[in-house]
């Protein structure tokens, strides 16, 4: 087939005399000249500046192995499947994040009953290779490590409608806040003792040892205490026969 | 919540036999080691550590001293504990002789048309069937759709233990409407005493089918038996005992048959005390005897069976015809004579 024929129009400069083209590159001096004393550009120099992020940003994530009480709830919601569990030498097992996978949607942290899982602000790590980028639980009890060029935080202001930076001579505090994890208190308790077995699964897994048992006159007696039980929901996990339930606090 | 919770609550625990010996040990000692377990499964059904194992071979928990948590639930649910015999036609609302119009079975095909019905009706949403591999290894297969029950191996009578109780606690904790069950007039008694223990499953458990039964064997035991006398099970297409002779139909369209006394050898000691032959606890009983060659009997004993049968009538699926409630009669007192309980001593 032909191609078809278009028409090109020449646009042509326009028709300015002396004075005109003086004016123009006299006010382009002036601006480069008012630009470089106070510039008022909204752009960050990355990485020599650094955004203010808000507390609840979604970054890489860091875990405290001591709070975790291995109940899998991370790696049962994680929707990229990007957490495993990893077996310990004490038996117990914990998450690894695999960096490839996660889309940092924070699910495993809105989750963790305990507050083992905690966010940090750091979002911006290079990996080298893809394997690097499976963190390994001990991997993840430190902050990720990173280049830091940063000197500057940059905060986004609205002023009369105009958008105003602000430039704050500091290095970004970018680990954990763990105060802002709020989990919902909740509580184990029995929802349906007719279906219960006693075969005492629910005590034996307790992590808190919130869970009793007395045997009473050929009566298996169970006692869930509430100042004891952390609302994990290991033991509804485990029960056989879907006895237990967690009710809010 | 609408629903109470309880911070504490209470357990009845079973009678301990013997002091300072875990639950199952007890189990194991008076029913499976005296030779009583009818292998039905429901103890490896109920099991919280899921240590019991069936299979095809006697119920066992390897390593019961350490593993055991001692919950007593098997002793609860097993119906040979405390043993005494069911016997008898039990009660039932109608007898009928009937044969499936939709589907081929053993006989008339009536278990899997009562299965099939009650999906549709919407009383069940799944069913645990017992299909075969090519050597008639029973395999548990999870029904959950009438277009499944058109399967091949899924029909047809395999004369072997299956696991179907087992399977039945993930299908009872997963099942929206709820679950059928088919299974000897044991796994029944299971089913039921189940149903006594754990609120859930009398909830979830809506249709118990019981099937005629005189024994069952072990799978291995059957076809090492059936090898010696040169039957190829891998050939065969249809196994059934018929006037006390046991058929094998193959491939090729022919048979063999042998007297049933010569099983005598291979008989469970579980199956040797059992006197239930019609299986008098269930919702509906199925079974050949009573009615001509190509029609299944069928005891309607409960409420909701008579609902799927008068389901079946009005939309004629089945030809009905005459059974004989006499020929069904003389066989159950016939159980009762060769499997007395207690066992007659030898001397």
């Amino acid at each position: 087939m032909r191609s078809r024929i278009t028409r090109r129009v020449r646009i042509k400069t326009p028709d300015l005399n002396l004075v005109d083209r003086v004016k123009g590159h006299i006010d382009a001096i002036v601006t480069a000249a008012f630009q470089a004393i106070f510039p008022d550009r909204i752009t960050i120099q990355y990485p020599r500046e650094r955004r203010d992020v808000p507390d609840n940003f979604r970054g890489m994530i860091q875990f405290d192995i001591n709070k975790c009480i291995s109940c899998f709830q991370c790696s049962f919601v994680c929707p990229a499947n990007a957490i495993m569990m990893r077996g310990a030498p004490d038996g117990r097992y914990y998450p690894c994040i695999d960096y490839t996978r996660c889309i940092f949607c924070h699910f495993c942290v809105d989750t963790c009953p305990r507050g083992a899982l905690l966010r940090t602000k750091i979002h911006d790590v290079a990996f080298s290779s893809m394997e690097e980028m499976f963190a390994t639980t001990e991997e993840l009890i430190e902050p990720p490590e990173m280049l830091r060029e940063d000197d500057t935080v940059i905060r986004y202001r609205i002023e009369n409608g105009d958008l105003v930076l602000e430039k704050i001579e500091e290095i970004a505090e970018l680990s954990t806040r763990p105060e802002i994890q709020v989990s919902p208190a909740k509580l184990s308790a029995c929802a349906h003792p007719e279906n219960c077995i006693a075969c005492t699964l629910c005590y034996l897994t307790c992590p808190s040892n919130a869970i009793s048992v007395k045997v009473v006159e050929g009566k298996r007696t169970f006692e869930i205490d509430p100042k004891l039980c952390t609302g994990c929901g290991l033991c509804v996990k485990e029960c056989p026969t879907c006895t237990l339930t967690l009710i809010e606090r | 919540m609408a629903e109470a919770c309880y911070l504490c609550w209470e357990v009845e625990l079973p009678e301990r036999r013997k002091k300072g010996m875990k639950y199952f040990g007890i189990l194991k000692e008076f029913v499976i080691d005296s030779g009583i377990c009818s292998h039905c499964t429901t103890c490896a059904n109920i099991c919280p550590v899921r240590g019991i194992t069936a299979g095809d071979k006697p119920i066992d928990f390897p390593n019961w001293i350490e593993l055991c948590v001692d919950c007593g639930a098997c002793i609860r649910v097993c119906p040979r504990w405390n043993y005494v015999p069911l016997k008898g036609m039990g009660d039932y609302i109608e007898i009928l002789g009937a044969k499936s119009k939709r589907f081929r079975g053993q006989d008339g095909g009536l278990v899997t048309e009562i299965i099939a019905s009650a999906m549709e009706m919407g009383e069940i949403d799944r069913a645990i069937f017992v299909g075969r591999d090519d050597e008639w290894k029973p395999v548990i297969i999870h029904v959950k759709s009438v277009e499944q029950l058109e399967g091949e191996r899924i029909r047809g009578t395999k004369y072997s233990f299956a696991d179907v109780i087992v399977e039945l606690r993930d299908a009872v904790f997963h099942t929206e409407k709820g679950v059928g069950v088919i299974g000897t007039p044991c796994m029944v008694s299971g089913v039921r005493k189940l149903q006594k223990v754990v609120k859930r499953y009398s909830e979830n458990v809506k249709l118990v089918v019981g099937l005629f039964c005189t024994e069952n064997f072990y799978h291995h035991q059957l076809s090492e038996f059936l090898a010696e006398k040169g039957i190829d099970l891998t050939k065969a297409v249809k196994t059934d005992i018929k006037k006390g002779k046991f058929i094998v139909e193959f491939e090729d369209g022919s048979k063999t048959s042998f007297s049933v006394k010569e099983f005598d050898e291979i008989i469970p000691s579980g199956c040797k005390v059992c006197q239930d032959f019609s299986g008098v606890e269930s919702d509906v009983s199925v079974g050949s005897v009573g009615t001509p060659d190509g029609y299944s009997t069928v005891m309607v004993r409960t409420e909701i069976a008579k609902k799927i049968m008068d389901y079946i009538r009005k939309k004629d699926y089945v030809e009905f015809t005459e059974p004989k409630p006499a020929v069904v009669e003389k066989l159950v007192k016939y159980k009762v004579k060769i499997h007395p309980y207690p066992p007659e001593k030898k001397e």
